[in-house]
């Protein structure tokens, strides 16, 4: 399937990125080996030039990596309508062996990138650029990531043929009985239900609590609960909510949420649901970096901020995400 | 503003076939609300003290303090953070953007500060109300006369309120008229509490009445002659 | 209000007068930019009506079709077939199926004519559905006929209300139209009759106790291979065709054809990408200076930056917008017309039909990462050595 349009737009995107980190990292190596901030000399007035170019190229680069992990999916969607038994992404997705691994890569990918761009914000708010080295070393790390998830991708899409024959989300995360190949069925309702809205609830307390009172444990606490309540999400989302959005008892599928039929409800749904993760994760990432000379108020201000974005997604996530499950509790079904 | 300098040197392509040293260990400390004359013939190395001055780049050695705060050995970054808020620009040329109207010049530097339109076009009604140029509000930069652009320059340069003015051979294009008048305005900004520093060679200026102090600049060091 | 959106505004704003004091400049990339938006959106278009068609003519046909081989000609199927195959585990059901070409001569045109069992083919929930409004198929009742849009016209322009065909002996029989299918499905159904198969064997001539071939169901997709395989061991003489052969087959032609065009247009995308770089790379005297300007009035690198990329994002919106709008019209109102030579294959099969195509969300974000992405990417470079002009250029004497 190498010649559809949208894997040449899969790929376009990737070596945009590629090209784009590819410079980013070619600065990357000059600052690490040359930065004095001491000097006034060409070369140091050069280098100061290139933190521009290159935290200009991490954010197109994060722009378009988030594009391109929507246009996988909605390639992953495209490509099912030429696999047997594939009917959505699912199917796609489980029809190579590097399909689940090339989408999680992505993701993870879209969360580093943007962590580095918080360390650059950081970063410059200090007269020093403290954390020039680090977040230059951070930067050539994250180049294998990217190798990698153009190496997934590739094999994904040329691994796909129209021949073979996969099972889509009604098999794959249906609870019917039978199918041995069930991925999500351990949960029983009430206890995903339980778990889901009880996280929700204990991070909004933490997060309230550390806006009033910062407390390094609460911030771990808070940062690992989103690690927990963002997994969690995703299954509770294809296991309980998705069959309420389609209306259909056995339709669980993460995917086809994101399709017009659907209103587009998925977009919002994993929008809030990504930036809420990422904004209450990185609290207690950066919370090391306040002993770094300089840098306490840049890293409390962004502190504050990522709860308060962090708890707005959470609400916007909760909310969207529930609608149509408490729609259909109080009202019954269409109609 | 008080602005002290100590030992300030600054070597152009430090190192390389083309090394010029352009400023040779200054030591200099300049009064709040006074009017400095730096004078010295071209290559002296004045314009290059008032780009330290200004923020426009570091020094190679030596120290910058302004108001207490110490800005050598800051990153690029921080020196045009400092200037924006601090320092209004006058230049020889005055620098004005010919294909923008009198008014978009004047509130150029006002807009990456975040500053809603209608408070930019306010703060700008004013100024042009000062300098008598209201009329040519919407007129292109290239389209008046030079009498008019010097004081667009002067109105750019004020917009930010800064307590620091800095021109560079600001007369050098002027007839005598315009340059009496310059000096005029900045009088007034003097006794507005501004600091003033200005570069010159033109005895209009550096024999000017309000001109606290005179220094003169010559290969790079303060001649004390 | 947010002093950094407000920031932002003011930078845009700069950008929207910056880009329109040198609309000259910009209006040429405007132009051309538009233009490969037009093409790749095009393209997109006319291969995504195809490709949903192509889908709903697989979706529609048996998971496995058996046919009657007699040197190497496909000859007729006797119906008896269809209980030796009974034993077979898997197989839902066996539909009998009449199909074939009906030359009419007093127009010289080329029908396809289906005759279906009633009531037994999961096809025909299908059919109400493409039906335009008030039509409808009764199942099950003869004489009644359900058409394409091109036999109607012809039947319009004879002024009839029957339609009249002839059989092999040249005695004439008429049905009742009781429905026109609805233009989206064309490309399948232009020239289509569809009948009661004993209609059908009555216009052909064909004894009852035959069908052109034997349509399989089969519950389970994984089992296809496996059921196709026990067809061929138990009717040897037959052909046996699995709906993936056909897919396949198709996804070769046609995954040649659109390959092959995308490729051309990847050539037109790197062109344009070329030009832009070069554009904007190509620092004027009057833009360096203005840049020092800038700067030296206080304006950060990421300031100059972010005007650069508003100026980006707003040639390339604009023609995105224009270049989607133009391919719409050129797909819906003109027939994709460009793009006939590569369609040949299916302009000559079906000379007249419309294509109608969705316009979907997903297809907007295709047509923009394969234009607007490679724009941005191939600007950024030079935008930031545009915002690094350093201030000190703006002052004299140095």
């Amino acid at each position: 399937m190498l010649l559809s349009s949208w894997s040449i737009a899969l790929l376009l995107c990737g070596l945009i990125v590629l090209f784009l980190m590819g410079l980013a990292a070619r600065s990357a190596i000059r600052v690490l080996l040359y930065w004095d901030p001491a000097s006034d000399s060409n070369r140091q007035i050069r280098l100061e030039n290139e933190i521009w170019l290159t935290s200009t190229l991490v954010e197109y680069a994060l722009g378009i990596q988030i594009i391109s992990l929507i246009v996988f999916v909605l390639a992953a969607d495209f490509f099912s309508q030429s696999i047997a038994g594939a009917m959505c992404a699912t199917g796609s997705l489980l029809a190579d062996s590097y399909g689940v691994p090339a989408l999680v890569v992505k993701i993870v990918g879209v969360f580093f990138y943007g962590f580095w761009i918080v360390l650059h914000q950081l970063d410059i708010h200090s007269e020093k650029y403290p954390l020039v080295r680090k977040k230059y070393l951070y930067l050539l790390l994250l180049i294998p990531l990217l190798i990698l998830d153009l190496t997934l991708e590739i094999l994904y899409i040329t691994g796909l043929k129209p021949d073979i024959i996969t099972s889509c989300c009604a098999v794959v995360f249906g609870d019917t009985t039978g199918g041995g190949t069930n991925l999500i069925g351990g949960f029983s309702h009430g206890l995903s239900m339980g778990l889901f809205y009880g996280t929700a609830g204990g991070l909004l307390c933490i997060g309230l609590f550390l806006l009033k009172r910062w407390q390094r444990w609460a911030c771990v606490l808070f940062s690992s609960g989103w690690l927990w309540f963002f997994l969690l999400s995703l299954t509770v989302v294809t296991s309980e909510f998705s069959s309420y959005i389609y209306a259909m008892p056995f339709h669980k599928c993460p995917f086809c949420i994101l399709k017009p039929e659907y209103h587009y409800i998925g977009f919002v749904l994993y929008f809030a649901l990504f930036l809420g993760a990422f904004f209450g994760m990185s609290g207690a990432l950066v919370e090391p970096l306040r002993s770094v000379d300089d840098l306490e108020s840049g890293v409390t201000g962004y502190q504050a901020s990522a709860v308060k974005s962090s708890l707005f997604f959470l609400t916007v996530f909760v909310l969207v995400s529930s609608y149509h499950y408490w729609r259909y509790i109080l009202i019954g079904g269409e109609g | 503003m008080l602005i002290e300098l100590t030992r300030v040197t600054k070597i152009y392509n430090q190192g390389q076939v083309n090394e010029v040293t352009a400023l040779k260990g200054i030591d200099l400390t300049i009064d709040d609300n006074s009017m400095t004359c730096l004078r010295g013939a071209s290559g002296s190395g004045k314009s290059t003290l008032l780009s330290i001055i200004g923020c426009v780049f570091q020094p190679t050695s030596g120290r910058v303090t302004v108001a207490g705060k110490q800005l050598s050995r800051l990153p690029d970054r921080f020196l045009t953070l400092h200037r924006r808020k601090y320092i209004g620009f006058i230049f020889q040329t005055f620098n004005i953007l010919p294909a923008l109207t009198v008014q978009d010049n004047i509130t150029l530097p006002l807009i990456p500060l975040g500053i809603a339109p209608a408070e930019m076009h306010r703060k700008a009604a004013l100024l042009m109300e000062r300098f008598a140029i209201s009329h040519r509000r919407n007129f292109p930069a290239s389209q008046i006369s030079g009498g008019e652009l010097q004081r667009v320059a002067i109105a750019r340069a004020l917009i930010n309120d800064p307590p620091l003015i800095l021109a560079d051979e600001p007369t050098a294009h002027l007839d005598s008229r315009l340059s009496e008048e310059f000096m005029h305005f900045m009088k007034d900004l003097k006794s507005a509490g501004k600091t003033i520093i200005i570069t010159s060679h033109d005895p209009l200026v550096t024999e000017h009445a309000d001109v606290d102090r005179v220094i003169d600049i010559k290969d790079g060091r303060i001649d004390v002659a | 209000m947010n002093s950094r959106l407000t920031q932002h505004l003011n930078i845009l704003d700069y950008a929207l007068s910056s880009l329109w004091r040198r609309r000259a400049k910009n209006l040429s990339i405007l132009i051309v930019f538009s233009w490969v938006i037009f093409l790749v959106a095009s393209f997109q278009l006319v291969t995504q009506a195809l490709t949903e068609t192509a889908t709903s003519v697989l979706r529609s046909t048996p998971e496995i079709t058996v046919q009657k081989m007699s040197a190497g000609r496909q000859i007729e199927i006797p119906i008896d077939f269809s209980r030796k195959l009974a034993a077979i585990f898997g197989i839902q059901e066996i539909v009998p199926r009449v199909w074939g070409y009906y030359f009419d001569e007093v127009t010289g045109a080329n029908y396809t004519v289906m005759g279906i069992a009633p009531g037994r083919m999961p096809l025909l929930d299908r059919l109400n559905l493409s039906l335009e409004e008030g039509g409808r198929y009764d199942q099950g009742s003869r004489g009644k006929v359900v058409i394409g849009r091109s036999i109607r016209r012809i039947m319009e322009e004879k002024g009839s209300t029957l339609l009249s065909l002839f059989r092999p002996d040249l005695s004439q029989t008429s049905f009742e139209v009781t429905g026109v299918f609805k233009p989206e499905v064309d490309i399948l159904t232009n020239d289509l009759i569809v009948m009661n198969i004993d209609d059908a064997r009555d216009l052909f001539a064909i004894p009852s106790s035959m069908a052109t071939d034997l349509c399989v169901y089969v519950a389970n997709p994984s089992e296809v291979a496996t059921i196709a395989r026990k067809i061929s061991e138990a009717l040897p003489g037959t052909r046996v065709l699995t709906r993936s052969q056909i897919n396949r087959t198709y996804q070769v032609v046609f995954g040649w054809r659109s390959g092959f065009a995308s490729v051309c247009l990847l050539t037109a995308l790197t062109a344009f990408v070329i030009l832009a770089w070069d554009k904007a790379s190509g620092l004027s005297p009057e833009e360096k200076r203005e840049i020092s300007i800038l700067k030296i009035l206080g304006w950060e690198t990421a300031d100059v930056l972010a005007v650069r990329f508003w100026e980006g994002i707003l040639v390339s919106g604009i023609a995105f917008i224009v270049g989607c709008t133009l391919a719409y019209a050129h797909v819906v109102f003109f027939n994709a017309s460009l793009f006939k030579p590569v369609l040949i294959g299916w302009s000559v099969i079906y000379p007249e039909f419309r294509l109608v195509p969705s316009f979907r969300l997903d297809q907007f974000l295709l047509v923009f990462s394969l234009s607007v992405l490679p724009y941005l990417a191939a600007t950024v470079i030079p935008a930031w050595r545009s915002a690094s002009v350093p201030a000190d250029s703006a002052l004299s004497g140095m």
